[in-house]
Order: C-alpha cells, then sequence, then structure tokens
C-alpha cells in the first residue's frame, strides 16, 4: 500500500477534530509510503467541508455533495469510499473509531477484501508495512498488528494525534455519482437531543458521574456546568446509565465507550475493572469521591476525598475564575 | 419469521484478567467463559420480536466457537433461542474480523434468515467491527447502534443512536441490525427455560460444510500481530482529604495547573 485515504467525518458544516487528527497523521505515512494523501468528504456541506481541509497536508480533497449520503444509512459513502480506493490503488484507509467511522470502515473492508485494525492510538511504517497500535483487553496489552492484504483500514480513536495546519497541495476532485445503485436503508427523521454537544470519545475533557451522584439531577447541573466550564463532555458509568441517570451514549468502560481524552474528572465513580478499561489510557486522571479506598484511588493521578455536591460546584467556579483571568 | 442471533463466547466481563508474561496469551485459569453482554440484548430484542410476532417465528442462535463453547450456548437457548448453530472448526482459530465475518456469512446464509440481531461489540476484542461486514458479506442493508427496533414481518422501522440524538430509519427485510444496550434489559434464563433447553438442538457445523470458496482462520487472516508489549504503568498518584468544597477546587485547581491542563 502506498497512498492514504482519510475518511472526512463532518458535523454542521465542520470536520470533525479526529478527522483533522487523521489527515495530519497520514502526512506522515503517506511520506513514509512514498505516495499521496486522500480525503473523501461527503454528503451535505461537503464542499464547505472541503474549503476547510486546504488548511491540512492534503494532495487530493474528493468532494460528493449528495443528498443520498444523508437520507439513506452508510451505503451511500461506502460505495463512494470504494470508487476513490480503486481508483488509488493498494492504499490504507484511515476512517475514525466512531459509531460511522466504524461502520464505513467494517464494510468498505469486506468490499476491498482488507485487513481492518480497530481503536488504533498510534501508526508507524516500518520496513515498508503500516503498523497499527491498539490497546486490546481493555489496555490490558497493547498490540501492534500489520496489513497481509493489499488494502488495509484502520479506525483511529479520537485523541490519538495532534491535528496540526499546514497546507498541502489540496486539490478538490467532485466525485461522480456510483452508477447502479438502489439504497434501501432510509433515514426517516433526525432527531437531535443535544444540540452542539461533542460525544465523549471525542472530547478532550471528560467529566463522568457515578453511582455517587446519586441521580438524574447532577448530570444536567452540576457535573454538566463543570465540563462546559472546562470546554468538556458529560459521561458516565455503567452504574448510572443502568439507573437509568443518562442515556448510553455516554456511558465510559467495557459495555460502553474507550476513551483517551487529555483530562478525566471521575465525580462519585468507584472505578471498578469494567469503568477502568474504558478510560485507563486518559491522559490526566482526577477522581472525586467521598471514600478514600475506591479502587480509583489505585490509578488515578489525583483522588479528592471530600463531598462531591460541594467540590464540584466550587470547582466550576474556580475554572471559570481562571478562565477569565486569562481573558 | 425467521430471526438469527450472533453470540460470542468471550472471557468474563468483571473478571480481573491478566497476560501470561511468558506466553503473551491471556490468563484463562479462574477466568470463566460467558456469552458476550451485549449479544444479550440482541437476543433479548429477538426474543421480544418472537413473542410480538408469534405464529411460526423461531430465534437460533449462531456462533463461531469451539466445541467446549457449548454449555455456554445452552444459556442463549436457556433464555428462549429456539436452537443453535455453532461452527466449531480448527480452520476458524486465529480468524480476524475479516474471516470471522466471512465464516458466519455463510453459515447464516446455509441456515437461512429473515432478521439477524448482533450485539454492537464484543467485550473482549473490542472492535465493533463485524457487525458491519457481516451485513456485507450477507449483501443485506444493514444498521448499527439500534436502540428501538419494530418489525412487522417485511419491513422494519429503528431507532438508530447518533452523538446528538437518533436517527429514525426504515427498511425492507432481510437486514442486519445491531443493538446497543439501551434497547431492552435482557432476562434471565427461568428454571423451565434451562430445564427445557437441554433438550434444544445445537446444530454443529465445519468449514467443509460451508464450502468457503477462500481460507479463513490464522490462514486467511488480513492483518497480523507484530507484537504486543505491556501497557505502561499508571502508578497510584495522591490522595488528598478535604474539609469542604473550597479546598476540594483549590486542591484540583493548583494540580490543573501544575499539570498545565488550565
Amino acid at each position: 500500500m502506498k497512498n492514504v485515504i482519510v475518511f472526512i467525518e463532518h458535523t454542521g458544516g465542520k470536520p470533525r477534530r479526529v478527522a483533522l487528527e487523521c489527515a495530519t497523521k497520514a502526512r506522515e505515512i503517506a511520506d513514509a509510503l512514498g505516495g499521496a494523501v486522500q480525503a473523501v468528504v461527503l454528503g451535505k456541506e461537503s464542499n464547505a467541508v472541503a474549503e476547510q481541509l486546504k488548511a491540512y497536508p492534503i494532495d487530493k480533497i474528493h468532494v460528493g455533495e449528495d443528498s443520498d449520503v444523508d437520507a439513506y444509512v452508510v451505503d451511500p459513502q461506502v460505495d463512494y469510499l470504494e470508487a476513490v480506493a480503486r481508483a488509488a490503488g493498494p492504499s490504507l484507509i484511515l476512517v475514525p473509531y466512531t459509531m460511522i467511522g466504524r461502520d464505513v470502515g467494517s464494510r468498505l473492508a469486506a468490499r476491498l477484501g482488507a485487513g481492518i485494525t480497530a481503536d488504533i492510538v498510534d501508526l508507524a511504517v516500518r520496513d515498508g508495512r503500516v503498523n497499527c497500535v491498539s490497546p486490546k483487553l481493555g489496555g490490558l496489552t497493547i498490540t501492534t498488528c500489520t496489513f497481509k492484504s493489499e488494502y488495509g483500514v484502520a479506525a483511529i480513536r479520537p485523541n490519538s494525534f495532534k491535528a496540526q495546519p499546514s497546507a498541502g497541495a489540496g486539490e478538490v476532485v467532485t466525485l461522480t455519482k456510483p452508477a447502479g445503485k438502489a439504497y434501501v436503508m432510509k433515514v426517516d427523521d433526525e432527531v437531535v437531543e443535544a444540540a452542539g454537544e461533542v460525544g465523549v470519545e471525542e472530547s478532550s475533557i471528560v467529566v463522568s458521574g457515578g453511582r455517587g451522584v446519586g441521580g438524574p439531577e447532577p448530570f444536567k447541573t452540576i457535573l454538566k456546568d463543570l465540563a462546559d466550564a472546562l470546554g468538556g463532555s458529560v459521561g458516565a458509568s455503567r452504574a448510572a446509565v443502568d439507573a437509568g441517570w443518562i442515556p448510553h451514549s455516554h456511558q465510559v468502560g467495557q459495555t460502553g465507550k474507550t476513551i483517551s481524552p487529555q483530562l478525566y474528572i471521575a465525580v462519585g465513580i468507584s472505578g471498578a475493572i469494567q469503568h477502568k478499561v474504558g478510560m485507563r489510557t486518559s491522559g490526566t486522571i482526577v477522581a472525586i469521591n467521598k471514600d478514600g479506598s475506591v479502587p480509583i484511588g489505585e490509578f488515578a493521578d489525583l483522588l479528592v476525598v471530600g463531598d462531591l455536591f460541594q467540590i464540584v460546584p466550587e470547582l466550576t467556579k474556580a475554572i471559570k475564575a481562571t478562565a477569565a483571568s486569562h481573558a | 419469521m425467521k430471526i438469527l442471533v450472533t453470540v460470542k463466547l468471550v472471557p468474563d466481563t468483571n473478571a480481573d484478567k491478566r497476560i501470561d508474561p511468558a506466553t503473551k496469551r491471556l490468563v484463562r485459569t479462574g477466568v470463566e467463559t460467558v456469552l458476550n453482554p451485549f449479544d444479550e440484548y440482541a437476543l433479548e430484542a429477538a426474543l421480544q420480536l418472537k413473542e410480538k410476532l408469534g405464529g411460526d417465528s423461531t430465534v437460533t442462535v449462531v456462533t463461531m466457537a469451539p466445541e467446549t463453547g457449548k454449555e455456554v450456548v445452552r444459556k442463549a437457548l436457556a433464555m428462549g433461542a429456539d436452537d443453535a448453530v455453532m461452527l466449531s472448526d480448527p480452520g476458524c482459530e486465529g480468524s480476524d474480523v475479516y474471516g470471522t465475518a466471512y465464516a458466519l456469512a455463510a453459515a447464516i446464509k446455509k441456515t437461512g434468515f429473515d432478521l439477524v440481531l448482533c450485539g454492537t461489540q464484543s467485550t473482549d476484542a473490542i472492535t465493533g467491527e463485524l457487525p458491519g461486514a457481516l451485513a456485507e458479506f450477507l449483501g443485506v442493508p444493514g444498521l448499527t447502534y439500534v436502540r428501538k427496533l419494530d418489525v412487522d414481518g417485511t419491513t422494519l422501522k429503528a431507532e438508530r443512536e447518533t452523538d446528538v440524538g437518533y436517527l429514525k430509519v426504515s427498511a425492507p427485510l432481510p437486514a442486519l441490525i445491531s443493538v446497543t444496550k439501551s434497547i431492552n434489559e435482557p432476562r434471565y434464563p427461568s428454571l423451565k427455560g434451562i430445564m427445557g433447553a437441554k433438550k434444544k438442538t445445537i446444530a454443529p457445523l465445519t468449514l467443509a460444510d460451508l464450502s468457503l470458496d477462500r481460507p479463513v482462520g490464522s490462514e486467511g487472516a488480513k492483518t497480523e500481530l507484530v507484537a504486543l508489549a505491556e501497557p505502561p504503568p499508571r502508578s497510584k498518584g495522591k490522595v488528598v482529604q478535604v474539609a469542604d468544597g473550597a479546598e476540594g477546587a483549590r486542591v484540583i485547581v493548583d494540580f490543573l495547573r501544575e499539570k498545565k491542563l488550565i
């Protein structure tokens, strides 16, 4: 494989940060392989997104602003990507390890007879082969895998690479609609419940609540306020999700999401193994708990023992004051 | 309607697992093999559909696992599945996502289906890539991350989770759906179910029964493991007992400043 193709996930007319992280890393990999970086942007507002991608080190930006992409689930995207990949020849295809990226990546790999690696936190080229690094078994072991196939798909965990603007050739190419396709998985409606929110997978700061927060309210009040003050997202432990306090999409852990934010603040979470495996690779872990002997104390960088209902609002105030003094 | 549910056998989610430094494999001693917890939601969704649709609807569990996993498959039968198909073959060992999906798709096609239900991901590999690849190999429309599902025999209506809410989606059958844990609360097997499961059929399949046109297992794998390493250790940090909220906030702010996080 020689070229690197990046699937650009975007929302609200902007590329998701993970797409820019992948585009930045793609340059390094393509340079090592002696190939080019191509990006693929599909669906509504693609042309606007393509303009923003010009600031990143991409050689060619393929655009398919086709209403079918948003009207039908996943298949149109796979068709477009397959066409780009076949035209490019043996390539490494980067997709984000997100709900949409996993779908697109797995289907594309099946079509191309490509190997797929998931939840990748690092990429490197050794002896002309692409090495994909991923923590497995909840971070118990770190695996390095490579491809035996001509094409390879790597699903990249958000926050694994830095997104660094550095303009490339940025040639914009309009894609031709794949012919002879009939789509059936139809989107009848899109319901937005939390507009403008960034998912826990992509946030660089996550404030999570567990059993200790005692009910649904704190997720909407004190935890949300702290997350907002830090520019982060609200996460949750299994106990909180199972109790129905917050939707499953916020769950961090073995039966939820595995994330690596720069900062993880665990509020009222004991840190049982099922939670630990979802967040142990976070940059810095701060825990707030009334019990000083909770398991999270064994791997948190800081455990503050006290009343979360007093500490969290005070912390929000202090963060806001810090931000104001910097403004 | 014929409903198939894919299940995987995984090491117990709640066990504190470790890797043997010598063999670089998971130490299985003392770690029970269980049904992948995510698959229980798919099975529950299948059972609820069967109960709703009535008539001659059936629920069949499909798995790729060594024969020693039979007793775990019985748990799915005890929950209420009608029968199971078990693909056991040394040639499956070392299959990656591609090979697993390819072989399972062949087993599913051979069994016949109107609807395939999967869990979102397994708790051991956590790739979340199988449902998509499976739909592709089956040549049917696929929808993942479904939190609500209704099927009337010829079409499905579903709610697919997104980061900011959900999509309402509809499609004709046959199709493949993967479900999230928001969809239901899986039932526990009843005593009657456990007793009844002993009489239910677990049909064995081998690769020879599937006449695949390409190898699976290690030979057919599209990816290869080149190294295993121990994760960087995460050591115990500071523990600070605070008297009130203001002190707690101060301790955290000082720490975050020191780490240059604010």
